[in-house]
């Protein structure tokens, strides 16, 4: 198959009038631009990939092509988080992202979203569709970004990102300086977590310490031992609590 | 706007007539400088708010302890200065109504001057807090409260740094001891607009300075509007529709969706994360670290209380020593009163009113001076005293809030999530101030099961209290029956609403934990006076119109009649004297004069085992109180507010005619 890279590009662009509830073909040629070519469009439809309706004035994806955009999306989205996230970039994002869609694997895609905790948004706020990985929420591998709620009781780990669902809720965590990049410790997990960050400590339900993610650091994790021994005092309590600690 | 507008203006009786803010007429020369009190939920507002102007707003050691503004005023010079205490801020972008009533005060008011209190031991929440409120354009003041702690914890902060970075004067104070109270005085006369080096980029700055230009010249706080009105602040639109011309409204929201499009959503992030890094850097350059190891214990003693090995076991020692203390000690105080300034009174008055009539209606059974003012101040007062004294330590402590964390899965199985636990916890305090916070609650569902139950079978502080003394004379078994039957009431409500209403959107859980501290005797003994001194003020009146109303029910034959009336369904059914008819008629003029009339019953040997649990059961569910009803009925309504009240006092005969067979299948 020829051309793969751009037939790719055009599945993306298709993805994205998708999100945005457009069909025509006039709005394909306005998200393509300039390159836009007649030869990898009807490769598209050759392919199966998409199909034009019988006025020839709208095209969609078909559940091929469907599958195929949104592994390049899912990719895509996901090394915009890594990009964001991990390596710190603020610039450039979309460019690196681009690059890398085309040449991971799925398994690879699979275990960059395992690392990232199975984010749900890219940096702009756009849903990253989940992946098997996502489904199964299961830690196949170990991941450098856990969430909070797997954190043990009394070690300190540092914010990667907090997925909230409602914007009042990001700013209510942002006002108690919950934020990607700050220090927070652990100290209570049941019956309410109680973290301490920035010097104050912070009670909050199960729900709301799943969103929030952050980066297992060696350093911090080696406190652990002693923190184990506190936990028989504190925190958890008792063994018949310790089932109640659902993380979903 | 109108109708978030309206609940600032319940909250304070000085409201300014509202106008619209475009056709308002040059201000002429101002008589006093306005003054806002703001800053963080227990940040130490109402104290400074109290050291500048004497006055006295209750003062307590957990977040949501003001829930209504708050007037005042101070001299300085030849300036008068008006003062606003104002309930918890976060940020200008509103999450709850409570927080939209600090922003519609500062928009309305327009102060002259914004004072911003910061806790020590949250410098950078606070810092994030200032940022926004800079942004405003006020001359701000900002006072660094509770330095004394942090100090303990080996943290300086360097307060002249802070004033050079952010351009406002900035004080620092100990505001529970009153420290920096006149260093805070004069900072208010030199305040002045801050300044902000955050950059939020091209394409931001040029949507907020578009929007800026397309609102009317006199609309106030232009620039933080703008910017409000970008993150798409839910409680803003009204707010536009009422001062903007429809055609600027519809450019405005073009620019807006255009810059939102532009950041695919991601603006708040985004102004987020610029704010941020200005508070990191302004902490970095003021903050002076020391080693010190001050501070573990309060940190031991909050987390033991948190637990659930040891938290649970505190709870109940507190609950066990608390009512020791109640029966014991309040009851020793009330005979000594009694004997002391009653009893002369009483016979001294006997003598000297020879004409019957007169006689029985200050000196009577229901006298205005034996049921209204001896009942007030003999039998209730010193049980409140002894009360509030180990209530006010407790908040001044910051236990309450930890109650939180322990309850939170109780609360989660009869459908509230976490943010309904404060106001419930709340409720055990004074119920009025507790249906109050409720408001802070989005989701309808939540607040109203949570309005419910703090009116149903949870007692009040005065009701805990005089509960507690009333069972005391026939024993603690009498007390722990009684306080359970009440918690499985709770829940039992709590289940059945959960299931009859339909499900909505789940409000959040993130409470702030405030730090444990030492309770100031001073602050404690003050509050514990204002509390007292309130209950008085407030009750005493209450009381004898009580007595009057009684007075005259009893003369007329009316009493009489209602009793035989009602005789089957008090006596038959519920098991409780005729005399007990008294207390439920005096339950509605206010439920602290129906305990004491209960309590003398009591005294007298007229309620045995089982009758005064049922008592207690009923009076604690039976009709709310006057000021709570009034509450209710502006958050939900005339009819939902008659449906409750109506259901709860059904319920509450049905349910102690029920505990009152159970009980006696036992006792």
């Amino acid at each position: 198959m020829k051309n793969s890279v751009e037939i790719d590009e055009y599945l993306e662009a298709l993805w994205h009038m998708k999100e945005d509830a457009k069909t025509s073909i006039t709005e394909l040629k306005a998200e393509i631009g300039d390159n836009f070519s007649k030869e990898i469009f009807y490769e598209c439809l050759n392919d199966n990939l998409a199909a034009v309706s019988d006025d020839d004035k709208t095209v969609t994806l078909t559940t091929k092509g469907e599958e195929r955009a949104r592994r390049i999306i899912r990719a895509h989205r996901l090394a915009e988080r890594l990009l964001f996230d991990v390596m710190g970039m603020s610039k450039n994002i979309e460019e690196g992202a681009c690059e890398f869609e085309h040449m991971v694997t799925p398994a690879l895609v699979d275990s960059i979203c395992t690392m990232l905790g199975h984010p749900k948004e890219s940096p702009q706020g756009l849903p990253i569709p989940p992946g098997e990985c996502c489904e199964n929420a299961t830690t196949t591998i170990e991941s450098s970004v856990i969430h909070l709620t797997e954190l043990e009781i009394g070690q300190t780990a540092r914010v990667a990102y907090v997925n909230c669902r409602k914007d009042h809720e990001l700013h209510r965590l942002n006002g108690l300086q919950i934020r990607p990049g700050v220090y927070i410790k652990l100290h209570q997990t049941y019956p309410s977590f109680v973290i301490e960050c920035e010097g104050s400590n912070i009670a909050l339900d199960d729900e709301i310490a799943n969103n929030i993610c952050v980066w297992r650091e060696k350093k911090y994790m080696s406190k652990t031992n002693d923190a184990v021994k506190k936990r028989s005092i504190f925190g958890r309590g008792i063994g018949i609590f310790k089932k109640c600690r659902n993380v979903n | 706007m109108k109708e978030t507008l309206g609940s600032a203006e319940k909250s304070h009786s000085h409201q300014m007539p509202l106008a619209p803010v475009a056709a308002e007429l040059p201000t002429p020369r101002k008589v006093s400088q306005k003054v806002i009190v703001t800053g963080l939920p227990n940040s130490g507002k109402s104290q400074i708010f109290n050291n500048l102007t004497g006055e006295y707003s209750i003062v307590a050691n957990y977040p949501l302890s003001t829930v209504c503004v708050k007037q005042g005023q101070f001299r300085m010079g030849d300036e008068q200065y008006e003062v606003y205490d104002t309930p918890g801020l976060y940020c200008l972008f509103i999450h709850s109504e409570d927080e939209l009533v600090v922003r519609d005060l500062i928009f309305q008011e327009k102060p002259d001057v914004l004072l911003l209190c910061i806790d020590a031991n949250l410098l950078k929440q606070s810092l994030a807090l200032a940022a926004d409120l800079i942004e405003l354009q006020i001359p701000m003041v900002i006072a660094i409260n509770a330095i004394d702690e942090t100090a303990r914890k080996g943290l300086w902060i360097d307060s002249a740094t802070l004033s050079q970075i952010t351009g406002v004067p900035v004080v620092e104070s100990i505001a529970i001891k009153g420290i920096g109270t006149n260093k805070l005085k004069s900072a208010i006369q030199k305040a002045r607009v801050g300044s902000l080096s955050i950059h939020y980029g091209d394409i931001m700055t040029r949507g907020i300075s578009t929007v800026e230009s397309l609102l009317p010249e006199a609309l106030p706080y232009k620039h933080k509007t703008s910017m409000l009105a970008l993150l798409n602040d839910p409680f803003l639109d009204n707010y536009l529709i009422d001062n903007v011309p429809e055609e600027q409204l519809q450019k405005i929201q073009d620019t807006v969706d255009e810059i939102q499009d532009y950041f695919k959503g991601n603006l708040a992030r985004t102004i987020n994360h610029k704010r941020a890094e200005w508070v990191d850097s302004v902490t970095e350059k003021i903050i002076r670290r020391q080693v010190a190891f001050a501070g573990r214990v309060s940190e031991t003693i909050a987390r033991m209380c948190r637990s659930v090995v040891f938290g649970v076991p505190i709870l109940m020692g507190i609950i066990v020593i608390t009512y020791f203390l109640v029966v014991n000690v309040a009851d020793w105080l009330s005979k000594r009163l009694d004997a002391i300034l009653w009893a002369p009174v009483q016979e001294y008055l006997n003598a000297l009113i020879p004409y019957p009539f007169w006689n029985e209606f200050f000196i009577g059974q229901y006298g205005v001076l034996t049921l209204g003012v001896a009942g007030a101040i003999l039998t209730v007062l010193p049980i409140l005293s002894v009360y509030f004294i180990l209530y006010n330590i407790l908040e001044d402590v910051g236990y309450i809030p930890n109650l939180s964390v322990l309850s939170r899965r109780v609360f989660d199985k009869i459908g509230l999530s976490g943010a309904s636990i404060m106001p419930m916890v709340l409720g055990f305090g004074c119920k009025t101030m507790a249906t109050l916070t409720a408001k802070t609650l989005t989701s309808p569902k939540e607040r109203y099961i949570t309005t419910f139950l703090i009116a149903f079978a949870l007692p009040c502080a005065p009701q805990i209290g005089l509960n507690m003394s009333l069972l005391g004379k026939v024993g603690i078994t009498a007390f722990i029956i009684t306080f359970s039957v009440l918690a499985t009431i709770e829940a039992v409500t709590g289940l059945i609403l959960n299931k009859i209403i339909k499900e909505d959107d789940k409000n959040c859980f993130i409470q702030a934990l405030p730090a444990i501290r030492m309770p100031n005797l001073k602050a404690v003994i003050k509050k514990t006076y204002y509390r007292l001194f309130w209950f008085l003020e407030e009750a005493l009146p209450a009381f004898m119109y009580a007595a009057i109303a009684m007075f005259t029910l009893d003369k007329t034959g009316l009493l009489k009649a209602s009793k035989v009336f009602l005789q089957p369904v008090v006596e038959r059914f519920m098991g409780l004297p005729t005399e007990m008819v008294d207390a439920l008629i005096l339950v509605i003029a206010r439920r602290e004069a129906a305990a004491s009339v209960i309590i003398k019953m009591s005294e007298n040997g007229h309620l045995n085992y089982v009758q005064s649990i049922v008592a207690v059961v009923l009076t604690t569910m039976f009709v709310p109180c006057m000021a709570h009803i009034g509450i209710i009925v502006k958050q939900q309504g005339w009819k939902s507010t008659v449906f409750m009240v109506f259901t709860m006092t059904i319920t509450s005969v049905i349910i102690a005619g029920i505990l009152n067979k159970l009980l006696l299948l036992f006792f």
